[in-house]
C-alpha cells in the first residue's frame, strides 16, 4: 500500500516535470538552464580560503571571469531563447555562457558575485548582441540554485525591452518637441517685450557712446570720465547679451536636463521675458518670494521657465482682456515638508466653473490667439518633472495655479 | 523771467537715466533723474523744472499719464517723450497730449541737444 502510493506519487511528479517542460518550451519568456557548478566549486574553495570580498577579487581576477565564461555551459534553451539570438537551431545556444556576455563584458563579473554571495535572484539592465550582429537592451534575470535543488540549474530569463525603451525614448522626444514648439510660440507673443527689453541697454550704449565722443572731442578731453562711460557701456552690452542668451536658450531645442535647480532663480529669469507686458498693462507683480533662501529642485532649466513664463503671460493676458481695475498678480512658494509649491494668483476674471476640468487639455482655449496647449504643455513639463499642476479660482477673486514640485535634496552643482 | 535751470529725467531704467545724465553733463546742462512718473510728480510745482524728458512704459503711471498731469498743472512745461516703441499710435497720443518732441531709443543726441536748445530760445 505504501509502496503504491509513493510509486504512483514519483509517476506523477514526472509527468508533471514533463508538463512543465513543455510549458516552459513554449513559454514567450526566453530561458536559460545553466550549469554553473565548476564556478560553484571555484567558489566554494576560495571561500575555504577565506575570501569574503568577491567582487575586489573578481576584480583582481579578470582572468577568473573570463575562464567561468567558458566553465559555466548552458544545458537547455527554450524556444523564445531561439528566437531572441536570431539562431538557426538550438543547438548554437548549447554551449558555455560566454555569447550571453558578449555585448556587456562586465556583467558576468555581477552575476559571478551574486552567486558567491549566495543570492536568489540578480537582475540587471544590459545589452545582448544578436548572433546576426544586433545588439538589443534587454532585461537580464538569474536565480541561482540553493540546496536542497538539484544545483546544476541556475536559471536565466532575459527579456527584450528594446521596443520599449524605443517607446519610451520616442514619447519623451514628442514631448521635448512639443514643449520647444509652445516655446518658440510663446517667445513670438512675447517678441515686443523681448525687443523692448533689448533695446533698453542698446539704447544706453548709444547715449554713452555719443556723451564719450563730445567730452573727447574737447580742447582737453575728460578721459576719466570716458573711462566711466566705457565701463558702463560693457556693462549695458553684457547686459544686452544675457537677455539675447536668455532668448536662445529659451529657442534652443535641446535633450531636456535634469539637474538640481535653484527655483527662485527659475522664477527671476522667467521674470525678464514678462517684465515689459507687465509694465505696458500696467500689472504689478508683487513676488512673495523675493530674496528667499534656494528651493532646490531637479529639472531642466529652460522648461521650468517656461512652465512660469507661461502661467505668467495667461495671467496678465486674464487681466488685460478683462480689463480689470485691479491689476495684479501674486506669485509666492512656499516649501513644506519634501514638496515646493509655486502659486500663481491673478485679479483677473478667473476660470469659468464649467472649465475648470478642461483648461489642461490640449487645445483648450477661451482665448482668441494661441492654439491653447500652453497650459497643456506646463501639465506635460510638470508631470515629467515628477510634480502636479492645478487650477482654481482664488476664493477673493482671480485664477489660482499651483505647480507642485517635489524638492531635492541633491547639492548645487557648480 | 528767469528759465529754471534743471532738466527732469524721468525713466525707470537705471543705465538710460544715468546716460542721459552724462549727456546733459557734457553740455553743461544740470539735470535731476526720476525713476517713476510718481516720484517726478513728489518732487514737481511749476516753474521748478525747465523741461522733462519721459520713458513711456515705466511700473505704475506711464509716460503718457505723466505728459497729462504735467500739462494739466504746468501746460507750459516743455516735455519730451523718449521710447522704444515704434508704433504710430503711441507717437500720436504723445503729440496729441502736448508733448514737444517724440524721439525713438536709441536716440541721437544732436536731436536731444536741438530740442533743449530750442526751449531755452
Amino acid at each position: 500500500m505504501n509502496d503504491l502510493s509513493s510509486h504512483r506519487l514519483v509517476a506523477g511528479s514526472e509527468a508533471g516535470e514533463h508538463r512543465f517542460r513543455i510549458l516552459i518550451h513554449h513559454t514567450p519568456t526566453p530561458l536559460w538552464y545553466v550549469d554553473a557548478r565548476g564556478v560553484g566549486e571555484i567558489f566554494e574553495r576560495l571561500r575555504a580560503e577565506g575570501l569574503t570580498d568577491v567582487a575586489a577579487y573578481l576584480d583582481a581576477h579578470p582572468e577568473l571571469v573570463e575562464a567561468a565564461k567558458d566553465i559555466v555551459v548552458v544545458t537547455e534553451i527554450n524556444r523564445a531563447a531561439v528566437a531572441l539570438f536570431r539562431a538557426e537551431d538550438a543547438s548554437e545556444l548549447i554551449r558555455p555562457v560566454r555569447y550571453l556576455f558578449a555585448a556587456t563584458p562586465d556583467m558576468a563579473k555581477r552575476v559571478m558575485t551574486a552567486h558567491f554571495e549566495g543570492r536568489r535572484n540578480y537582475v540587471e539592465q544590459a545589452k545582448m548582441a544578436t548572433f546576426d550582429g544586433e545588439v538589443r537592451d534587454v532585461i537580464f534575470s538569474v536565480t541561482y540554485p540553493t540546496p536542497p535543488e538539484e544545483l546544476d540549474t541556475t536559471f536565466i530569463t532575459i527579456e527584450d525591452i528594446t521596443e520599449r525603451l524605443q517607446t519610451e525614448a520616442q514619447l519623451r522626444r514628442l514631448q521635448a518637441d512639443f514643449a520647444h514648439a509652445a516655446r518658440v510660440s510663446t517667445l513670438g507673443e512675447l517678441a515686443a517685450s523681448i525687443a523692448h527689453e533689448v533695446k533698453q541697454p542698446l539704447a544706453a550704449i548709444v547715449t554713452n557712446a555719443d556723451t564719450s565722443l563730445r567730452w573727447l572731442s574737447r580742447e582737453e578731453p575728460n578721459l576719466a570720465k570716458v573711462g566711466e562711460l566705457t565701463t558702463r557701456i560693457a556693462a549695458s552690452a553684457q547686459r544686452a547679451s544675457d537677455i539675447i542668451l536668455r532668448v536662445q536658450s529659451m529657442m534652443a531645442k535641446q535633450e531636456p536636463q535634469r539637474r538640481p535647480l535653484n527655483l527662485v532663480e527659475v522664477i527671476d529669469e522667467a521674470f525678464h521675458f514678462v517684465r515689459h507686458d507687465l509694465d505696458a498693462q500696467g500689472i504689478a507683480l508683487l513676488r512673495a518670494d523675493a530674496g528667499r533662501a534656494p528651493v532646490m529642485v531637479v529639472g531642466d532649466r529652460v522648461q521650468l521657465q517656461q512652465v512660469v513664463v507661461n502661467l505668467l503671460v495667461n495671467s496678465i493676458q486674464a487681466i488685460a482682456n478683462a480689463g480689470a481695475a485691479d491689476r495684479r498678480i501674486e506669485l509666492r512658494i512656499d516649501v513644506e515638508a519634501a514638496e515646493v509649491t509655486l502659486s500663481v494668483r491673478d485679479t483677473g476674471p478667473g476660470i469659468a466653473e464649467g472649465n475648470l476640468r478642461q483648461v489642461f487639455d490640449g487645445f483648450f482655449t477661451t482665448k482668441d490667439t494661441g492654439m491653447g496647449i500652453g497650459l497643456a504643455i506646463c501639465q506635460s513639463i510638470v508631470a515629467e518633472h515628477g510634480g502636479r499642476i492645478v487650477a482654481a479660482n482664488h476664493p477673493a477673486g482671480g485664477a489660482l495655479f499651483q505647480v507642485v514640485l517635489p524638492v531635492s535634496t541633491l547639492p548645487l552643482d557648480g | 523771467m528767469a528759465v529754471p535751470p534743471v532738466i527732469a529725467i524721468v525713466d525707470d531704467d537705471a543705465e538710460m537715466r544715468a546716460a542721459l545724465c552724462d549727456l546733459l553733463l557734457v553740455e553743461a546742462l544740470s539735470c535731476r533723474a526720476f525713476e517713476s512718473a510718481e516720484t517726478f510728480l513728489a518732487a514737481h510745482a511749476p516753474g521748478v523744472f525747465a523741461s522733462v524728458i519721459t520713458d513711456v512704459r515705466m511700473p505704475g503711471m506711464t509716460g503718457l499719464e505723466l505728459l497729462v498731469r504735467i500739462k494739466r498743472c504746468e501746460p507750459d512745461l516743455p516735455v519730451i517723450v523718449v521710447t522704444s516703441a515704434v508704433d504710430t499710435q503711441t507717437r500720436q497720443k504723445a503729440m496729441d497730449g502736448g508733448a514737444r518732441a517724440f524721439l525713438v531709443k536709441p536716440i541721437r543726441d544732436a536731436d536731444l541737444l536741438d530740442h533743449l536748445a530750442a526751449f531755452r530760445g
